[in-house]
Order: C-alpha cells, then structure tokens, then sequence
C-alpha cells in the first residue's frame, strides 16, 4: 500500500531544500487534495495562508474521525503515524507556524501515548521546532467540523460558526490557520518525496453487510461493485451508505468519483460505504442514523435541534407501525428544511440518507404506515 | 453596491446586514434570534431569503454586488413555517395568553400556521429566583439571554448546557440563578423573545395588601417610569406621562403616591456630602455610587477591592422607604407596621435589594414598569383617558437633579449640581453637563472646586464597567448603571428592548429636567424639611442609620 510506506524523514529534508513556495508548488503540481470529504486542494490552501500577513498561524490535524463506517485515519495513526506527524512539521514550516494541534477522536484514546512517542522521536530527527500539541476530543461528532474544531481548542463550547470567514483568514485565535484531515497529512511527506506518487489512490473504509470488512486503498473512480465484491457479501446487496453524511443509494453500477455521486445525491466524502442487504429493512438503518443525528446535533440552530428530533420521533413511529401515510410527507418536509436551513455541514448532510431513501425506496417506508 | 430584491434594484450599503437593509425597505424578515447591537449568531434560521436557488440567513449575511434577493417565493415561506412550527409545541404549551406578544406568537401568526404537528417534550423545573425567574419550557433558544449577559454585560452568569434537543439555558452546573453571580440586572428578560426569563412578581402580594383596610398603603415610583409607561398603553416612546400615571395609581386604590425623584434628591445630598467629606480627608478615592442595585450585586461578586470605595448611601427608593416609614409615619400619625410601601421601579435587581437582610428594607414590594402596567389593567383603569394629577405633597415634591437619574450619567450630573455648592457656596452658572449625558458606554468629564480639579465618569452597561476600573484610579467620582442607557434601559421596562426607544426615553428625562423649577437637590423644600425637622444635617448620625448602609464579599461563581 502506498499510506504504508516509510519516507524517514527524508520529505522533511527535501521540503526544507524546496522552500515554503517549492513545497506549496509541489503539492499544487502532484494534485494532492483533501481527504476529509470536501476534496479541496491542499496546496492552494496552503498558499491562502502563506500569503497572509499575519506573525502568528496554526496548523490543525483533524484527526476526529468521527462518521460512522470511517477509519481509516486510525489505520494511518497505527501502522504508519511517522507520516502524519512528517506531514503536519512539513506544514509548519511551510507556513512558518511554532505550534500545532492534532485533534484526537476521543475514542482513540488509547493510542495518545504512542502519538506522543512518534511526535518526539520525528521531531528530534527532523530537528523541527515547530511544538505539536495533542488533543483529545470528549466524543462529540459536530467538533470534526473544523470551525468547530477551532473553538473546542480555544476552550469553547464544541459549535461550529458560519464562514466565510474560513479558517485560513480567522482561524485558531483569530489566526490564519491549515486545517487538514490526517489522511491528507499523511499523503504530504509522500507526495514531496515519491516521483511515483499516485494522487489518485485513496484509503476506502468498507463495512456492513460485508464478511471482510476494512480500509481498502484503490484509486478513485473505481466501481462501487468492485469495491463491495472484495469485501465478499453473503447476501444480495440491496444499498450502499457513504457514511452518515453522504446519503444512501441503490447499489449500482457506478464508478466512485465525486461527479457520479453526486449525480445520484450523495457524497463520497471520506471515502466511507455501508454495505446494506436485503435482509436489512432501510426504515431501519434510517432510524438508526436519525438517532445518531438526534444524538451529535450541537443544538445551535432551530432546524437540526429540533428537526432531527422529530425526523427520528416519526422515524421511531413507522418502525413501531404507528405512523400514517401523511406522516411521511411531514417527514419530507422535515428532512428538506432541515438540509436547507441548516447552519453548518452536520445539519446541511443529516438528512440527505433520509430524503435518498424515500426516494429510492419509498415502498418499504409506505409498507409499515397505515 | 447594488443588489436585487423581488426584482426591484435597490442601493446599499455593504457594510450593512442583508436583515437591516430590507427591513430598512419595508421588508419585514421574521427573526427571533437577532438583537441589534449583538454579534448574530444564526441560530433561530427563520430569516432566512432565497438567493440563487439557495436559502440564506440574512442576519449575518452581506450583500454582494448583482445579488438577486427573493424574500417571499414558496421556498422561502416553507422553510420559516416548519422552523417556527418546529419551535412551537412546548411554547405553545406554557405561553400565556397575557403574553401573546411573544415575538414567536406573532411569527406564527403572521405565517398563518393554525395547526402544530408535534407535541410538546420539554419538562424543566422552572427556575425561580429571587428577582429573575427562568422557564426553559418556554424556551425556544435563540441565545439573546446569553450573549447579552456575555457581550452587554460581562457577567456571564448563563450559557448553554447540553447539546442537540437537550440543549437548553442554565447557569453552570445547571445549578439555580439564586445560587451563581448573577447581578439580577434583569438584560436577559428584555432580551428574550418569547417571554422564557421574567421577573419574580409580585402583584398577588400587592394585591392582597390593597385589599387590607388596616393597611396605609404608599406607593412610589422611580424617575424613569413616567417615560416609559405610556409604552405599556400604546403611547409613543419617550412620553412623560407623570401625571396620568398618579391618578392611574390612585384609581388602583393606594392610599398615596409618592416620588421616587424626592429619595434621588436625599441620596444626592448624601452622597454629595460623602464625596466632598473624602475629597477633604482624602480617604479611598474614587467613590463610586450605588443607586444600583445590579452594579452592587457585580461588585461584590467581582470587585471586592473596591468595596471601601463605594458610597454607602442606599438607592433612592431605599431611602424613600425608610423615610415613609418615619418621618412621613410620625407626621402623619400612622405606625410604621401599619404602612406598606410598593414601589414601582424600571429593575429587577431592586426585587433582590429589598431582600438583602442587612438592608432591612423599609420597601415592602418591588413592582417593575411591566407589573405596575398589569396592576392597572387589572382594575380596569382607562388609563390614556385619566385627567393629570400630581403626586401627594407630603414626599412628593422633587427637582430635575431627581428626574435625571434614571438617565445613566444622571446622578453624577445631580450629585455635582450639589457637591459643586456645598463646597464653594456659590451658584453654579452652567448646571448642564452635557458631557455626562448620551448612549455612550463611557463618559468621562473635569470640573474645578475650589482650585482642586476634580475628574469624574459614568459607565452604562457591565462590560463598559470593567472597562472603566482598569482604569479606575484616574478619577475621583465614578457613576455606574448596569443597564444600557441607566435606568431607562432596565430589565424592567417595557419590552421589547431597543435602542431607539432608550434614546427617547432619555430625550424626555432630560426634557422633563430642563422644565422642573427647581433642578438642584438641595433647593427641595421638602429635603430642607426633612433636614431640619429631622435629620439635622447630611450624614448626621441619624442619616448615617437610616439612609446608609454596608457591602459583603461574595463568591466569583
């Protein structure tokens, strides 16, 4: 696998060879993007904050992987965590920032003494200055947003605000700020360093109905079927799940670019699919992430605190075969205006799954309601 | 910059909020979680416009050139009938009828929403405190209490707790507002939209006592409600409706009505007196004055250095009370057990000041403008058609140094009107400061007596308090008003709060001031009485007991 191999540090050297401006070249020429869901290029983001003017920037690790069906950051921080690190004092040199946060999913607790161990060992042979500072998160899903993110760090409650202004401009502390996934930071040092570096290939996190589940690494645009057969069903699958957030679909024959996708109202995101056969009832996988909805809404604005809320009560009813067929069109509604009203991404995405599944498979809905 | 709105162009300014500038344009956009002077958080999503397809919130949104705004299209109303519907069932539940001038009451209608497809979930304990009483049943959210008690007041005494549909308003550790450093300035009530926070009342008490015939009840009312209560019935902001409001009490069934202004004109010979004895011993200057009672509550949670640089005069109506009870009980023959004072203030804190077991209040009950307009709708009185009168004569004579304290910067205007000719003897010439008055959150000024430059300023609002004391040690007479504006501004005013209306109220205060014949304190009839028949002088022993009192250390949190 590619995320697997081991650069020594050497990426490190060469960036300091390059120059902030070489590194930012590089990684705008090698097309590395971002792995966090919104595929943004990395190097432009990185040359919007070298070109502000500000003393003070931060640099952020988003390493709280918190959708469901997601972990492939965790597969990078156990079996290759040098590059992250390589990849984040890469950054900081870039941008000539002296401090860095990693921001750990609170789950992944157990493997913050490691962290701190790899941290020293590639700072001292990198003979970084830079300090990397790590953070556990307390579990709530809304801080992998990354304003979000800048205000648990800065002691405040975990809710996201509205941008513009982005991160870049007003970050942590009001600075100029790179937030990029783990995954992202892992490809860094990669990229710099590797001539056969493949900006396609990217880290797939498989699971569901799938008897071998795990993070797969393909290149982008590969067919979904492809990707579902390694993992070997038992059953005939009915649907795939790109994650909480990126909506459901009928399991086709496609190819997994973001533009096919999101044809089919979804979004590839993290790379995350939830495998789903027909022996699953999709009123029940929707309930089930209305509840994870309910339960990780920050509860800032109207729509998703108490949208989800209801969405999840209706939800709940068609399962317990109590709801009624005009329930469903409150349901619809519920679900449009919660997508089009809310604040930030959490809210915007919570119930893309919902809106996707009365499409395509509004007969199981209508099936359980009087 | 020009933008499109429903297809007609219209001008802007960028700078400005897509919200203002349509409501500027006539354009009402419902909101609940906006308040001007408030950084807009975004939270109710009910302002919401359609702008190329997509919906955007326009309180914290700014034009854009060529921007096409539609305000009303099909979208745009479904999405604000679901998020008010959605805010509806456990309002809906508790809102009172009284109150359906709920800001959210009136969005509902105005969307024409006649049924609500969820029931009600919430059951909190209603938080009843001494002066302020939370309802998160009531609750819809929007924040305004938070950021006003943060970014207005620097208290920071609630914020939110919990997350998803379990979030809701507390102080922290969701412990009760009696129980944390809250100043009970009362911001948060008039801050609210749906009527969540409001204040302790007690009319049924006053009620019952008006019922007593064995009972002498007096009531009297702060300098700034004659500018304010005329909103409670439809008048215009900023109308004094001094007279009206006499009789109005009157018609209610007290048996006298007295002026607050008269306690501001004792406090003001007082304190007066007290500055000028400091300025001469040169002991803990500056002195700040404590007229109110929310600054007081602050100070002793956050400032506990400044505790012998305070004043120890009581507020106004404190010594008002206490004289009722004595001089007013002596001379017209009555026992003070006999005499109920109710006094009708723009506060909620002075509900917590009439409480406080050192000051063994002389007042009995404390009425906000709000309360003193229900008692009298309760008795039906007409009150925009009531005949002047004027207020009884025993304790009811003031001066326009009284009138302007409910203006912030007021009592440091009235207090140097007197401190000024105490200490030369002679009359001042130019008895408007107009330093001292206007919105602004600090206002500083000099004044030579007797060759000593004396520097003196006034702060409104909490935040700009803690301003003014790291600086501090400048000045020789510090005035503090907790709410924006002063008095004028309290958390006991008619609602809903808004900039505009503080400004007319204190236009009228200060109008009221400059027709007053008599506008020093020390030229009151009345106060020369009392002075000579039974005081003796300013800080005699005798006033020392009745009219001062002492402060306490209290906790941070």
């Amino acid at each position: 696998m590619q995320i697997l191999r081991k650069t020594d540090q050497k990426a490190y050297a060469k960036a300091k060879k390059l120059g902030p401006k070489g590194v930012v070249k590089i990684l705008k020429d090698k097309g590395l993007t971002g792995r966090g869901g919104a595929s943004f290029p990395t190097g432009l983001k990185w040359e919007m904050v070298l070109k502000e003017k500000e003393k003070e920037k931060y640099i952020i690790c988003n390493a709280d992987e918190g959708e469901p069906g997601t972990f492939k950051d965790k597969f990078i921080l156990v079996n290759n965590p040098e590059l992250v690190i390589e990849g984040i004092l890469i950054a900081a040199y870039t941008i000539k920032a002296t401090r860095a946060y990693i921001y750990l999913r609170g789950e992944y607790e157990y493997l913050e003494n490691k962290i701190r161990n790899v941290i020293k060992k590639v700072k001292a042979k990198t003979k970084s200055k830079a300090n990397i500072e790590l953070i556990v998160g307390q579990g709530a899903y809304i801080c992998g947003d990354e304003t979000a993110i800048i205000a648990s760090i800065e002691g405040k409650r975990g809710q996201p605000r509205k941008k513009p202004p982005f991160p870049t401009v007003h970050g942590l502390y009001g600075k100029p700020t790179i937030i990029n996934n783990l995954e992202t930071f892992a490809n860094v040092p990669l990229a710099i360093l590797f001539d056969d570096w493949d900006s396609k290939l990217t880290l797939f996190s498989l699971s569901g109905d799938v008897t071998k589940p795990g993070v797969y690494e393909l290149p982008v645009g590969t067919n979904l079927r492809k990707l579902v057969e390694l993992g070997k069903p038992k059953h005939k699958v009915k649907a795939v799940y790109f994650g909480c957030f990126g909506g459901c679909m009928p399991y086709s024959n496609i190819n997994l670019t973001n533009e096919n996708v999101c044809g089919k109202d979804c979004m590839l995101g993290a790379h995350t699919i939830i495998v789903v056969d027909e022996k699953h009832s999709i009123v029940d996988m929707a309930t089930n992430v209305a509840k994870f909805y309910e339960f990780e809404s920050c509860g800032k604005c109207t729509p998703c605190r108490e949208g989800t809320m209801r969405i999840l009560n209706i939800l709940e009813n068609i399962s317990l075969l109590e709801a009624r067929k005009r329930d469903l069109e409150t349901l619809q509604e519920l679900a449009e205006v919660v997508k089009e009203t809310s604040l930030c991404g959490l809210g915007q995405t919570a119930t893309q799954h919902l809106l996707n599944a009365l499409k395509f498979f509004r007969k199981e809905f209508e099936e359980k309601c009087r | 910059m020009q933008i499109k709105v429903n297809g007609r162009k219209i001008k802007c300014d960028p700078k400005k909020t897509l919200l203002h500038i349509l409501r500027e344009r006539g354009i009402e956009i419902p909101t609940l979680c906006h308040q001007e002077g408030l950084e807009p958080q975004g939270r109710c999503r009910l302002c919401v416009v359609e702008v190329d397809g997509k919906l955007i919130t326009t309180c914290d949104n700014y034009p854009q050139e060529g921007m096409k705004i539609l305000t009303h299209t099909d979208k745009v109303i479904k999405s604000r009938r679901i998020n008010a519907e959605l805010l509806m069932p456990d309002h809906m539940a508790k809102c009172m009828i009284e109150n359906k001038h709920h800001d959210l009451c009136k969005i509902i209608a105005d969307l024409g929403i006649t049924e609500v497809r969820f029931d009600p979930k919430k059951k909190y304990e209603v938080d009843l405190g001494a002066s302020v009483i939370r309802d998160d049943n009531l609750c819809v959210n929007c924040g305004r209490c938070v950021d006003v008690c943060a970014e207005v007041q620097a208290t920071w005494a609630i914020d939110f707790a919990r997350r998803g549909h379990k979030e809701h308003v507390t102080p922290y550790f969701e412990h009760n507002l009696n129980d944390v450093a809250c100043t009970k300035c009362g911001q948060c009530i008039a801050a609210c939209p749906v009527g969540a926070i409001s204040e302790r009342e007690h009319l049924q008490e006053v009620y019952k006592v008006l019922k007593d015939e064995t009972k002498h009840v007096i009531v009297q009312t702060a300098p700034s409600i004659r500018a304010s209560l005329g909103e409670e019935f439809g008048m215009k902001p900023g109308t004094i409706v001094k007279g009206k409001m006499v009789a109005a009490l009157r018609r209610c069934g007290f048996d006298k009505v007295f002026d607050t202004n008269l306690g501001a004109d004792m406090t003001i010979m007082e304190e007066a007196s007290e500055f000028l004895r400091r300025v001469k011993n040169n002991e803990c200057l500056p002195m700040v004055t404590t007229c109110c009672p929310a600054w007081i509550k602050f100070m002793e949670h956050f400032y506990h250095d400044l505790i012998p640089h305070m004043s120890t005069c009581k507020s106004p109506h404190e010594m008002l009370g206490i004289l009722t009870k004595t001089f007013y009980a002596k001379k017209a023959g009555i026992n003070p057990k006999d005499i109920t004072v109710v006094s009708v203030m723009p506060c909620t804190a002075k509900k917590f000041e009439s409480v406080r077991p050192e000051m063994k209040s002389a007042v009995d009950y404390v009425l906000t403008t709000r309360e003193a307009a229900r008692l009298i709708r309760h008795f039906h009185v007409d009150f925009n058609n009531l005949k002047d009168e004027n207020f009884d004569p025993a304790l009811g004579i003031s001066t326009g140094a009284g009138a302007i304290f409910g203006a912030t910067g007021g009592v440091m205007e009235a207090a140097l009107r007197t401190a000024y000719e105490f200490a030369t003897g002679r009359t001042l010439r130019d008895i408007n400061f107009e330093e001292l008055r206007g919105m602004k959150g600090i206002k500083e000024g000099k004044i030579k007596i007797k060759g000593k430059e004396i520097r003196f300023a006034a702060a409104n609002g909490l935040k700009n308090t803690r301003e003014l004391m790291k600086r501090k040690d400048k000045y020789h007479f510090i005035e503090i008003m907790a709410c924006p504006g002063g008095c004028i501004g309290g958390g006991g005013q008619p609602l809903p709060f808004s900039w505009e209306k503080i400004d007319k109220r204190i236009e009228a205060i200060y109008r009221e001031d400059s027709h007053l014949p008599i506008r020093k304190s020390h030229d009151n009839p009345i106060v020369k009485q009392i002075y000579s028949e039974f005081l003796g002088k300013p800080l005699s022993e005798k006033a020392e007991k009745l009219l001062h009192t002492k402060y306490f250390k209290r906790s941070q949190f």
